[in-house]
């Protein structure tokens, strides 16, 4: 199995290495955003002192390590399988004696954040310089715990968008269904702000969702805001969301495929 | 008249596309009011934390976003189809047939692609300015919408002749298919008031990939921010901009040399 893995990276690093030109076009896709809400915030921690308890550099800190976390966490499962379903080219890829989705698109969305991240590396640097933040709350102990909780995050990310994807077995309005999806997880995973300034009442919902589980959480965890109660609660909802999304993906994927009959084939 | 009758006929052309895909242009429609509620809903995010952003109110982010939405649906109406298009008919050779048209190619560049159903976002654009206004309560004269007015046409003037700077590039770099992604992925940045921005990106927005003189700067004479000397400086410049555009492409046509050549 481990060999299958191990050659499916190779081919899927060389088919993108190919596309290394358009690496910086992505990465500006991803960072103009963060760098917009960071001057907004900062601008209005800076008239009124703090928001909610925030300061200036309180947001620098969380945007900054936003760029990171969300370069491992996201995923583009959609933009590698649904016009496989649609053109019929899924075929191919069914006949082999592994899924499609596990390995193929796994190892796409790997391959694709390896690469992106050489580009961010030297980005993100020029930020650091640029913003000088003081990241005084991360110790070693908060950057270990961040990496089982990135990691889960991006496999509950990952479940998520592949049980999207799957919905192109049914529809090819996946992308709007996908889109939809996305502007939620924007406002109650923590990308556009941190969790704490939305409504209290939003907050006590947005929680328990899956989105804050690969933003959010991670990026507080980083920055040493937790307690160690919260940690728990919030390790405890990854492994839910985790045999949730798994359970729910395996369930969709089998009835997609019944209703698969490559079109055009 | 000429060109009046080529654009009509473009967007009869592009009309009937849109209604052969009912569903789809009603879906887009809804997907954009979905964003359209995800916008206020940001902003009302924001400013139930503050009062006032860089000493911008509610009202004033609501007619700003009006105004991005301005230039935004220029941009999916127009701009980005017709780039497709035209990077393809590089890339194939078929722009061949747009300089053997006894029309002006920049002009079928720039407007053979038309999403006509964006239309109706520049309506809504004005509902979310006139409305914005109202909210913020600040003095609108006859003249401070006058150069409102101007401003944004100029402003769009200038986003539009470095489009045409940008895809004119792909004469020289035939490679340079990514020719307008850093205009895409700034246009965000157009959101929010230029002025809150660190120095660095705001010479960025400004003068490099200048978005904020499309939303910013119009807004800012709203507001009667400008004096009469920098309202007819900006004019000046969407004028300027547009005359060294067109030289550009010219320049660009000359060096043209076809796909297979």
């Amino acid at each position: 199995m481990l060999k299958i893995y191990l050659r499916m990276w190779q081919v899927t690093w060389a088919e993108q290495w190919q596309y290394r030109a358009n690496l910086l076009m992505y990465l500006l896709y991803y960072l103009v955003s963060p760098i917009v809400l960071l001057s907004v915030w900062r601008t209005v921690a800076a008239s009124q002192g703090s928001v909610k308890g925030l300061t200036a550099n309180d947001f620098t800190t969380y945007y900054l390590t936003l760029l990171i976390v969300s370069h491992f966490t996201t995923e583009i499962t959609i933009h590698v399988l649904a016009y496989k379903v649609q053109d019929g080219t899924l075929s191919g890829e069914l006949l082999r004696p592994v899924h499609p989705v596990m390995t193929n698109a796994l190892m796409f969305n790997l391959a694709f954040k390896a690469l992106t991240f050489i580009a961010l590396v030297p980005v993100w640097t020029l930020l650091y310089v640029l913003f000088r933040p003081d990241f005084s709350g991360v110790t070693p102990a908060t950057l270990l715990m961040a990496v089982p909780a990135v990691m889960a995050g991006f496999a509950v990310n990952f479940f998520l968008g592949a049980i999207i994807t799957t919905v192109a077995f049914w529809t090819t309005r996946v992308y709007s269904l996908s889109e939809f999806i996305y502007a939620f997880a924007m406002l109650l995973g923590g990308t556009f702000v941190p969790l704490d300034l939305l409504p209290a009442a939003v907050q006590r919902v947005a929680q328990y969702l899956p989105f804050q589980l690969y933003l959010y959480f991670p990026i507080q965890l980083v920055l040493g805001k937790l307690a160690p109660a919260q940690i728990v609660q919030n390790f405890a909802l990854q492994a839910i969301w985790l045999t949730l999304g798994g359970l729910g993906f395996w369930l969709i994927w089998r009835q997609g495929l019944k209703r698969f009959s490559a079109v055009g084939a | 008249m000429h060109y009046l009758k080529l654009i009509s006929a473009f967007i009869k052309v592009n009309l009937q596309q849109a209604l052969a895909y009912r569903a789809d242009t009603f879906l887009n429609i809804v997907m954009n009011l979905m964003w359209l509620g995800w916008e206020l809903i940001s902003l009302q995010i924001i400013f139930s934390n503050t009062a006032s952003l860089g000493g911008w109110g509610l009202g004033e982010l609501i007619a700003l976003l009006g105004v991005w939405r301005v230039a935004n649906t220029m941009m999916f109406a127009i701009v980005w189809p017709n780039t497709e298009r035209f990077n393809t008919s590089i890339r194939d050779g078929s722009f061949d047939y747009n300089l053997l048209q006894p029309v002006n190619s920049q002009f079928l560049v720039s407007i053979s692609r038309v999403v006509v159903w964006r239309v109706w976002e520049l309506f809504l654009a004005l509902a979310l300015i006139v409305v914005g206004i109202g909210i913020s309560k600040s003095l609108v004269t006859p003249l401070s919408i006058l150069s409102f007015l101007g401003l944004t046409l100029s402003g769009m003037a200038v986003l539009y002749s470095l489009w045409i700077v940008m895809i004119a590039f792909t004469f020289w770099f035939v490679k340079f298919d990514n020719n307008v992604t850093i205009l895409h992925a700034l246009m965000d940045t157009g959101r929010y008031p230029a002025t809150v921005y660190p120095a660095w990106l705001r010479i960025i927005v400004t003068f490099i990939i200048p978005i904020a003189i499309a939303t910013t700067v119009p807004l800012q004479g709203l507001r009667g921010d400008l004096t009469g000397w920098q309202v007819l400086l900006f004019l000046a410049v969407g004028a300027a901009c547009l005359f060294i555009s067109s030289r550009v492409w010219r320049a660009g046509i000359r060096r043209y040399s076809s796909a297979s050549s």
